[in-house]
Formats: structure tokens, C-alpha cells, sequence
């Protein structure tokens, strides 16, 4: 089944696969349409929901969306994989908390502020946890919110312990309904300024910085790219991010407790919906997030909140990592694609496996120049990905 | 070009489907069942507080069956909604959420545990719903400002040991416990039943000589333990929910810790309390707001249904959920309506101008829902719990000093 | 601050040590052998503890019989969990993506745990919980005791089986250099299979060595995991002398500050010692060369 596309694909990119696979050619206005209707739906949602219930369902979905695509700066551009973002989520509302209260600020002032303290946080934590690879940064970045997890639960004095800390409300006086359209619509607007920012970062050299080392850290070290830097400042865009998502929250949720703060299960949430959508992909994290978000409340709400939603979670995880580590949107297309020729990213490969591939393509005879370029393609896939 | 859009239109479609899926989930609104009052309540049936949790369900349950046996509230048939919040705060949220907005519930009653009531007042407050409650005793509970909150027992939390304050006090200088050694967990309810008893102490001229705090999950009290017996204090003072108890006692055992007093908060009053310390019991006090032997005619009635439906007498958690029961029904009767909407704010007004009848005697409340009352010290006497003190309403002798554990 | 409550500190810390060392020996022992950060180690130690629970509650039997059970049935999970998922990994991503999986196991069993026996905190009643003895002024009970003895007893035997046997220095060359030792004719991956087995029975023994004086519940794992990992980067990943060391010291120093700061500001000693060697020492302080390459 080739199609016009293929060709298309061919004369592009010499040898990406053809993705369409058997499919066909949609209209042009296809693309800006799609995401028209899908803006209009995010933002038409509080009018459409039938109860606040769903509205404030809405609202946890939309911070979920907000927390994965701040993770997926590190962990979508460069691969390393940090198992507690929620310290920086904990102490982003945590500090908007603490500025509204001892300083007396506006509650947005103290929201904007608190992120960039965590920013400066960062910098010292950043550079221990990423002076050594793999292991290591997912022991430092898992202890880090064991450790605030116990700071802000001793230090009573300032974070107010165990009995949690009361953040007021930013417009008094709202009817409950009316406080969760408005923070809905806040969320999303942090949303977007994150979608923008990753768009931004994709396109530019920085970007590509990212991506080679996820896709190869000593070569990209070889050819010159500042990892260690380049690590760092995608660490502090994630985690200032993050901060920002969790103040946000404080704002909205108004109690805090170091528990449900600098939960674990939080930072694991982040992971399974970057993972889940697709940590390469603009949207990913976002989709991941709605389609994880949405299942967690329903689940909540049908089952109780019973230990069920954990089970789910692991499975989930587990067969998000064992089967599609790339997430369900580039599995779904893998699916399809199955006959299509055969193709990986670099990542995926061995010298060997490749050596293997090209004298096999040789000996058909057939395809050969298109086979030997897979290395190189291999790259420009992950490129392509991120649009 | 077609690939990406493909996949723009199908991150559309996913996004789509995603926002029917939430509107769709919206559960079922019950369908204008006009004989029945709804009401909702979350607890924690699992996690940390599951043990109370239970008995609350057990005290709400046991009301039910007692409004329903009388002919309703309103000649309405009464009905629980249940939902388990897992000791989490942001569920309990969630969970008073769904009741008000998607269960359409005519009325609330509160969750178990301090730190769980603050979160749920708000969403009751802020929906404009009545909020009597069970467990939220401490004193943050009624600093927030909220105006629809009352607490359905006899005193708040930091005067809950004033009766053995009382005691310990009016014994001759040389007879008193000289040094008090004071350990509670960081949970608003826990510390301040300790530190009202510890504050009342210091102020008498009793010396605190070891004044510890542990997280709410700690488990491994070897140490605290530690530190109390080297000070050889005369009196244990435990701000402790359950389990924690439990810990202290076997760590001070296992250290051969001798004190004339033990005073634990919550654990004792627990029916599981005894086996789980290997009936060590003896002589160890704690206070409660109830006695299944209070004289009140609504506690007989309660007593007789409870042993009916669940074969044991009631201990203080499921008697609280039954005051609050009470005091809820004192209100929906007197004021003739049970519904969202501005009947809620009536019902307020009338519980801030009334007092009202309970099996914990006649309750009423000031501007920010203070019960004004006062808790009994109950102990382990000859390996049965009896109300110590005061003195005149006392079923044995107060004992001490506590023989050795 | 009066000698008795020093020594008698020092005393708990070094009977804590020895169970922070039979739990992190496994810990360091997966590291070495498959480069796998195994989350889900501590929450396989409070199934352990749960089951050990489990067994007294139905039979009545000391908890400490159900080793019997436990152990072989950890050592069989142990090699199914390498077998059957590790190895589906990539080598390219397999310590990110083995991070991951096996916090997905983490949270599956604590998800079923909770199922189970539901959150409600356990405690296996021992009618010698309380029972302790005089040991130069300060107490020791016999529960902590006999849990600390276990892991000595079976740390020797582990140290034992790396010294001295075929399998030991099979297992060591692999740590050292897996191609190497594929060189040498070493079947690797099976190697590691058991090596993952082994150190999941270190799981069992100590999982039921906590039970006997600990309150458990479903997510207590998330506590053992923190310190569980500092110590293996403090003692050098991979480095089974130098964590036990590590689990000392950091016992001991945990047991002291709880005198003068309290339970909580104390367990930050671990992860205080994890950044500081980071800082100072990546590869660790008693040995283990691994840490600077992974």
C-alpha cells in the first residue's frame, strides 16, 4: 500500500518510514483546524461541564498537564529521568504559602517569586545531582523529596509541620464554582507559556544541545556540546516550571501538607503521563496527563479511594516502560507502520545490529543507499518528533 | 506533511475524547428522589486514622437506624452517603466536592481527624453548607474563621485533661509527680490534648523534663524511648492517636521504664488498645468525652441500639458521629428544612442561638463552634476502663501511683 | 547530656546499623551485578515484614519461622524479575527505564499489600516484645537483639558465598567487568539471575528481621528506601564491605542525633552524607568504582 505520502517522505527525508502507512492524505486545513477545535474545546470546558465536580476535576487534570510538561524539559529533552520533581512542585507551594503569609505579599507577586527562588534552589542541587550519571541523578532526585518531605515536617516553626499550612485565598469571597473557572483558566494560561517556551527551546540550538545528549552523551561531549551546562539550565527551566505548577496549586487548593506535597506518587504521576504521551512530542506530556488525570479521578470516584488506583498505576507504568517507552502515540504509529520497512532510532541499536542490517540490505540489493543512511535518519526522527 | 497532520488531528481527537470522558463521568445527580435525605460524609476507612474512621462509620450508622426507626427527619427517610478520603487530605477535598456539586446531598456531616476537618470546612464553608463535625477538636480548627462549623462533643482538644490538671494539683506537694516527661506526635488534636495537660503542669510547678515531637508516620520510638526513661521522669505524658501508643509502650518496656503515671491520648479509649500491649493496661489514663454509663435519656436509647447492631458497647468515636447526628436532626426539626441552598444558612443561625440535648449531655457553642464543656479522665482499673474523675461523678478510685507495666 | 543515654544510643544505633546492612547489601548487590537502581527492594523488605506478620497471625508460630517460606519464594521472585523484565530492557536506557520499573513494582506491592490487609499499621505481638537485659548500663531488648543477630549471621554467609565459592568469583567478575568475564567463559546473565535472587533474599531475611520490632503498613518503604540508597552511594555502589560500613556509621550517627535533635532532623544525616559525597567523592567513600561511570 504506498501512497503519494511516501514518495513525499522519500524526496523529504530520503528514508524516513512512511508513517501513513496504508493510511491516506488528509486536507491541508486538517492541522490548524485539529488544534483550533481542541483550543476551543480546553477553553469552552467550564462551560460545557454539568457540576462543579467535573470543573474541579478539570482543574487537577489541568495542573497534572501543567506538572508533566514542565518534567518532560529533563526528562523529554535530555533523557535523564528524575523521580522527584514533586520536591520542586512542594517547594513552589510551599513558598508561595510562606511569602503571602510572613511577607504579606500579593498572592501572584509571592506565585511568580516563589519560582524563582526555587530556580536559585536548584542551582546547588543541580550541580551534585548531575556531576554523576544514571543512577546517581535518580537516587539524588528521589531523595531530595525524602529529605524536604522531612525538613518540612520538622521545621514547624516555619513550614507550620504536620498540622500543614493554610494558603489564603486569593479572591475572597468567590462562590466555589466561580474560583475553580478561574483557576482552570489560569492553569491553562501557564500551560501555554510552557508549550511556547518547549517550542521556542525545540527550534534552537540549545535544543538540539539537549537531544544529543539524550541521544548520546559522550559523543555529544566529543562534538563539543556544553553538556554539563546544557543539563543544568534544562534542570532549572523544568524545575522552575514545576515550582510555578505547584504554586499554582497552593493557590487554588489553599491547604498544604507536606505529605500530599512532596509525595513520591506525585513525582511518579509526572513520569507515567510525559511517558505515557510521549516525552519526544510537544503535546505528549499534555495528552498524557489528560488521558492519566481523567482515569485517576474516575477511578477515585467509581472504586473509592482504594489501594486499586495504585495497582492501576503500577501496571500502567510497568507497560508503559516494558512495551512503549516512547509513549502510546509513537507505539500507536509503530503499530501501523509494521509494514512499512523496518527502522530505530540510534538509541535502539547496536553497531552490531546495524552492521548486521546494512549487509543484509546489501545482499537484497535493493534498497541499500536508503538502508545506510538509518543512523543519520535515526536523529533527524527524534527531531522531527518534537514538532 | 501528512504525517503531522495526522498526528496534529489525532492529539485533537485524543483531547477531544479526554474532555467528553471528564463530562461524561459526571456520575449520576439522584434523580429528584424527594423522600430521602441525603447525606453525605467522607472518612478515612483506609490509612493512617482507619481505626476511628470505622467507629464513626459505626456511630453515623447507628443514627441512621435510629432516625429511621422514628419515622425519618422531616417524615423523610434518612440515607449515608460514604465516601473513603484514605487519611488524605486533598481526597477529603475531592470527596466533599462530589457530595455537594455531583451527589446533590442535602446535608454534610464531618470527616475524622483535625487535619482532615480544616480542608473539608473550607468546601462546606465555601458551598455554603452546614458543617457539624465529629473530630475536629483542636483549637486551629475554630482560628479559621468559619462561620458554619460546629464540633459535636463536650470540650475542645487542649482542655481535654483539665479534670486530671485538677487532680494532680490538689495533691499534697510531696505525694504529686515532681517531673513530666512529655512525647507527642505533630498532629494538631495529638498535641494539643498533651500540651494542654503539660502547659496546666508547668504552670502548677511540675518540671517538664523531656518534651519530644515525632512526625505523624513515625514508627520507630527507640530513641524518645530512650531519652524518657534516662530522665527517669515520674509521669509519661502521650499526645499519641493509635498506634504510636502502642510503640511508646513496648520501647519504655523493653527499657524497663517505671513511671507513677502513664497518660496516653486517644489509644486507650481504642477497643484493639488492651491485646495490642499485651494487657499492660493497668493504671494508664486517658481522657474521653464519653461514658457508655452517662445517665443521659438519649445514651440509653444509644446503647441498647448500638449493643443490638453491633453485639459491643460504643467507645467515644462512635459516639461523637452519634452527637453530631443529634445535633444536626435538633436543627433540620426545629427549623423544618433539609436541602442545599439558603435552608443551610438557617440551620447555622439556629444551632449559634440554641443549645442542644445529646447523650453527652446539653451541648451549645460560641461565635467559632466551641463546644463549652469539659472531658472525663477514664482508666484502666483491674483491667476494665472506668471514669476516675472527676471525683463525684467517678465509677473507682483514681490509682496511683500506676503499678509497674 | 549524661553518659547512659549516650552509651544506650550507641548501643541502638549499632543494633539499627545492622539491619540498614543486611537491607543495603541487597541494594548494592543488584547494582553490581545488572547497573539496576532496585526501588522496589525496601517495598519487597515490608512484604517480607507483612508476611512474616501474616504467618503469626494465622499459625501462631514465631514470626521467624517464616523464613522458610520466605526466603526460597524471594530468591525464585529474584530471578524472575531479572529473567523475565530486566532483560527486556535496553541496554541503552536500561538504568533509567530499570529505575522506573521497578518503582512500578514498588507501588504494586505496596497497592496490593493494601488490598490485602489494607492501611491499617501491623504489629506482629510477640509475648517477648517487652523482654530486655542489662548490658553494661544501658537496655537491650531481645526482639532487637535477635534482628540484629540475623543480619549478621546472614551477611557473613553472603561475604562467605562471594569469597570463597566458584559462584562468588563468578558473581565478582561480573561486577568488575562483564565483557571480561563473558571473555572467561562466565554465563553472565545467569550470574546475574542469581545474583538478583540473592539479593532479594536478603529482602526476606530482612524484612522479617524488622517485623519482629516494627509497626508496618503499606507505604512505610518509602522511609527504608531513602537512607537504603544513601548508603549505598556513602559505602560505594557495588561495594558489599563498604556498605556494610556505611550502615554503621550511618546508624550510629542517626542513633547519636536523635539524642541531641530529634527523629526527624536526624534521619537527614543520610541524605546529607549522600550530597556531600557526591559533592566530594562520587565513586564513594569505602571502595565501589562504579558510581563515577554510571
Amino acid at each position: 500500500m504506498r501512497n503519494a505520502s511516501d514518495t513525499e517522505e522519500r524526496v523529504g527525508g530520503g528514508v524516513d518510514a512512511p508513517r501513513a502507512g496504508g493510511g491516506f492524505t488528509l486536507p491541508g486545513w486538517s492541522r490548524p483546524a485539529g488544534l483550533a477545535v481542541a483550543v476551543a474545546l480546553v477553553l469552552l470546558f467550564p462551560e460545557l461541564v454539568p457540576n462543579a465536580y467535573v470543573l474541579s476535576a478539570g482543574v487537577i487534570v489541568a495542573s497534572y498537564a501543567c506538572t508533566a510538561t514542565a518534567w518532560s524539559f529533563m526528562g523529554g529533552f535530555t533523557g535523564y529521568v528524575s523521580l522527584g520533581h514533586a520536591a520542586f512542585f512542594g517547594l513552589g507551594a510551599y513558598g508561595t504559602g510562606i511569602l503571602i503569609r510572613d511577607l504579606s505579599l500579593q498572592p501572584f507577586l509571592a506565585w511568580l517569586l516563589s519560582g524563582l527562588i526555587v530556580l536559585v534552589i536548584t542551582i546547588p542541587i543541580g550541580i551534585a545531582a548531575l556531576r554523576v550519571r544514571g543512577a546517581s541523578f535518580v537516587i539524588v532526585s528521589i531523595s531530595f523529596v525524602l529529605i524536604l518531605l522531612l525538613v518540612f515536617q520538622a521545621w514547624e516553626d516555619f513550614t507550620g509541620g504536620a498540622n500543614g499550612l493554610n494558603v489564603p485565598r486569593p479572591f475572597a469571597d468567590l462562590y466555589r464554582p466561580d474560583h475553580h473557572r478561574i483557576f482552570f483558566y489560569l492553569f491553562v494560561a501557564l500551560l501555554a507559556v510552557m508549550l511556547l517556551t518547549w517550542w521556542v527551546v525545540d527550534r534552537s540550538r540549545f535544543g538540539a544541545g539537549l537531544k544529543a545528549i539524550r541521544e548520546d552523551e559522550d559523543k555529544a561531549e566529543a562534538l563539543g556540546v556544553p553538556t554539563r551546562d546544557y543539563k543544568l539550565a534544562a534542570y532549572l527551566i523544568s524545575a522552575t516550571f514545576t515550582a510555578w505548577a505547584g504554586g499554582m496549586y497552593a493557590l487554588w487548593f489553599g491547604d498544604l501538607d507536606p505529605i500530599f506535597q512532596f509525595s513520591i506518587l506525585l513525582g511518579a504521576y509526572m513520569v507515567l503521563m510525559a511517558l505515557l504521551g510521549g516525552v519526544r512530542h510537544l503535546l505528549g506530556p499534555l495528552v498524557g496527563a489528560v488521558v492519566v488525570g481523567t482515569a485517576l479521578e474516575y477511578f477515585k470516584l467509581e472504586y473509592g479511594d482504594t489501594q486499586l488506583h495504585l495497582v492501576f498505576t503500577a501496571v500502567l507504568l510497568g507497560v508503559v516502560v516494558l512495551f512503549m517507552p516512547d509513549g502510546v502515540i509513537p507505539a500507536a504509529g509503530a503499530l501501523l507502520r509494521r509494514l512499512g520497512p523496518q527502522q530505530s532510532s540510534i538509541r535502539e541499536i547496536t553497531a552490531e545490529e546495524l552492521l548486521e542490517r546494512n549487509r543484509a540490505a546489501a545482499a537484497v540489493g535493493g534498497d541499500a543507499d536508503g538502508r545506510g543512511g538509518s543512523g543519520v535518519d535515526g536523529s533527524r526522527d527524534g527531531e522531527e518528533d518534537g514538532r | 506533511m501528512a504525517k503531522r497532520r495526522r498526528r496534529a488531528v489525532s492529539w485533537a481527537a485524543a483531547l477531544s475524547a479526554s474532555v467528553l470522558l471528564v463530562t461524561a463521568c459526571s456520575g449520576d445527580p439522584r434523580g429528584g428522589d424527594e423522600d430521602v435525605v441525603l447525606i453525605g460524609v467522607s472518612l478515612p476507612l483506609t490509612g493512617d486514622f482507619s481505626e476511628p474512621g470505622k467507629g464513626v462509620q459505626r456511630g453515623y450508622e447507628a443514627w441512621v437506624e435510629s432516625v429511621n426507626r422514628d419515622g425519618g427527619l422531616l417524615g423523610r427517610r434518612v440515607e449515608l452517603k460514604i465516601l473513603d478520603d484514605q487519611s488524605a487530605a486533598d481526597r477529603v477535598v475531592q470527596d466533599y466536592e462530589a457530595l455537594i456539586a455531583l451527589h446533590e446531598v442535602d446535608l454534610v456531616f464531618g470527616p475524622f481527624s483535625t487535619r482532615l476537618v480544616i480542608p473539608s470546612a473550607r468546601v462546606a464553608e465555601e458551598y455554603g453548607m452546614l458543617f457539624v463535625e465529629p473530630a475536629g477538636a483542636a483549637n486551629e480548627v475554630f482560628e479559621q474563621g468559619f462561620e458554619n462549623l460546629f464540633y459535636a462533643a463536650p470540650a475542645i482538644a487542649n482542655d481535654h485533661y483539665d479534670h486530671l490538671a485538677d487532680h494532680i494539683l490538689s495533691l499534697p506537694e510531696d505525694e504529686r509527680p515532681q517531673t513530666v516527661a512529655v512525647a507527642s506526635m505533630d498532629d494538631p488534636f495529638a498535641q494539643s490534648t498533651a500540651y494542654g495537660l503539660r502547659d496546666r503542669l508547668r504552670e502548677g510547678g511540675l518540671e517538664i523534663v523531656v518534651d519530644e515531637e515525632y512526625p505523624p508516620n513515625t514508627t520507630d520510638f527507640s530513641s524518645i524511648a530512650a531519652k524518657i526513661n534516662a530522665s527517669g521522669a515520674d509521669m509519661v505524658v502521650g499526645g499519641t492517636q493509635y498506634q504510636d501508643a502502642v510503640n511508646i509502650i513496648v520501647q519504655l518496656r523493653q527499657l524497663d521504664y517505671q513511671p507513677k503515671l502513664a497518660a496516653f491520648s486517644t489509644a486507650p479509649t481504642n477497643p484493639e488498645f488492651s491485646a495490642a500491649i499485651g494487657s499492660r493496661t493497668e493504671g494508664i489514663v486517658s481522657p474521653t468525652g464519653y461514658t457508655p454509663d452517662a445517665p443521659y435519656p438519649s445514651n440509653v436509647e444509644f446503647v441498647e441500639l448500638y449493643r443490638e447492631m453491633f453485639g459491643t458497647p460504643p467507645a467515644e468515636d462512635e459516639a461523637n458521629a452519634y452527637t453530631t447526628g443529634q445535633v444536626v436532626a435538633a436543627a433540620v426539626e426545629a427549623v423544618g428544612c433539609a436541602e442545599q441552598g439558603e435552608c443551610q444558612e438557617r440551620l447555622v443561625d439556629w444551632l449559634h442561638e440554641n443549645e442542644v440535648e445529646t447523650i453527652v449531655g446539653p451541648l451549645s457553642w460560641d461565635g467559632q463552634g466551641r463546644p463549652e464543656g469539659a472531658h472525663l479522665i477514664q482508666q484502666y482499673v483491674d483491667g476494665e476502663i472506668r471514669i476516675v474523675l472527676p471525683g463525684e461523678t467517678g465509677e473507682a478510685e483514681f490509682l496511683y501511683p500506676k503499678p509497674e507495666w | 547530656m549524661d553518659g547512659t543515654l549516650i552509651f544506650q544510643s550507641l548501643v541502638l544505633g549499632v543494633l539499627l546499623g545492622g539491619l540498614y546492612a543486611i537491607l543495603a547489601a541487597g541494594l548494592t548487590l543488584y547494582f553490581g551485578v545488572m547497573r539496576v537502581v532496585m526501588i522496589a527492594h525496601a517495598a519487597f523488605v515490608i512484604l517480607a515484614a507483612y508476611l512474616a506478620w501474616w504467618f503469626h497471625d494465622k499459625t501462631g508460630i514465631d514470626p521467624l519461622f517464616s523464613m522458610v517460606f520466605t526466603v526460597p519464594l524471594f530468591f525464585g521472585i529474584g530471578i524472575l524479575i531479572q529473567r523475565v523484565l530486566i532483560t527486556r530492557l535496553r541496554p541503552a536506557t536500561l538504568t533509567m527505564m530499570s529505575v522506573l520499573l521497578t518503582f512500578a513494582i514498588a507501588l504494586l506491592i505496596e497497592g496490593l499489600l493494601g488490598l490485602f490487609w489494607s492501611g491499617t499499621q501491623r504489629r506482629v505481638q510477640l509475648s517477648y516484645s517487652g523482654s530486655n537485659f542489662e548490658f553494661f548500663g544501658a537496655r537491650i531488648a531481645v526482639v532487637k537483639l535477635i534482628a540484629f543477630g540475623l543480619a549478621v549471621v546472614s551477611l557473613a554467609l553472603l561475604f562467605l558465598l562471594l569469597k570463597k565459592t566458584r559462584f562468588g568469583l563468578a558473581l565478582r567478575a561480573t561486577i568488575q567487568h562483564r565483557e571480561a568475564a563473558q571473555l572467561v567463559g562466565i554465563r553472565t546473565d545467569r550470574v546475574a539471575g542469581v545474583g538478583f535472587g540473592l539479593g532479594l533474599a536478603t529482602a526476606a531475611v530482612g524484612g522479617t528481621a524488622l517485623s519482629l520490632d516494627a509497626t508496618i503498613y503499606p507505604s512505610l518503604h518509602w522511609s527504608w528506601i531513602g537512607p537504603l540508597m544513601a548508603i549505598i552511594v556513602v559505602g560505594g555502589l557495588g561495594s558489599i564491605p563498604g556498605t556494610a560500613i556505611a550502615a554503621l556509621v550511618l546508624g550510629v550517627g542517626q542513633s547519636l542525633l536523635q539524642v541531641e535533635l530529634g527523629t526527624t532532623w536526624a534521619q537527614t544525616v543520610f541524605y546529607v552524607a549522600l550530597f556531600v559525597t557526591l559533592m566530594l567523592r562520587p565513586q564513594g567513600f569505602f571502595g565501589g568504582r562504579l558510581a563515577q561511570r554510571f
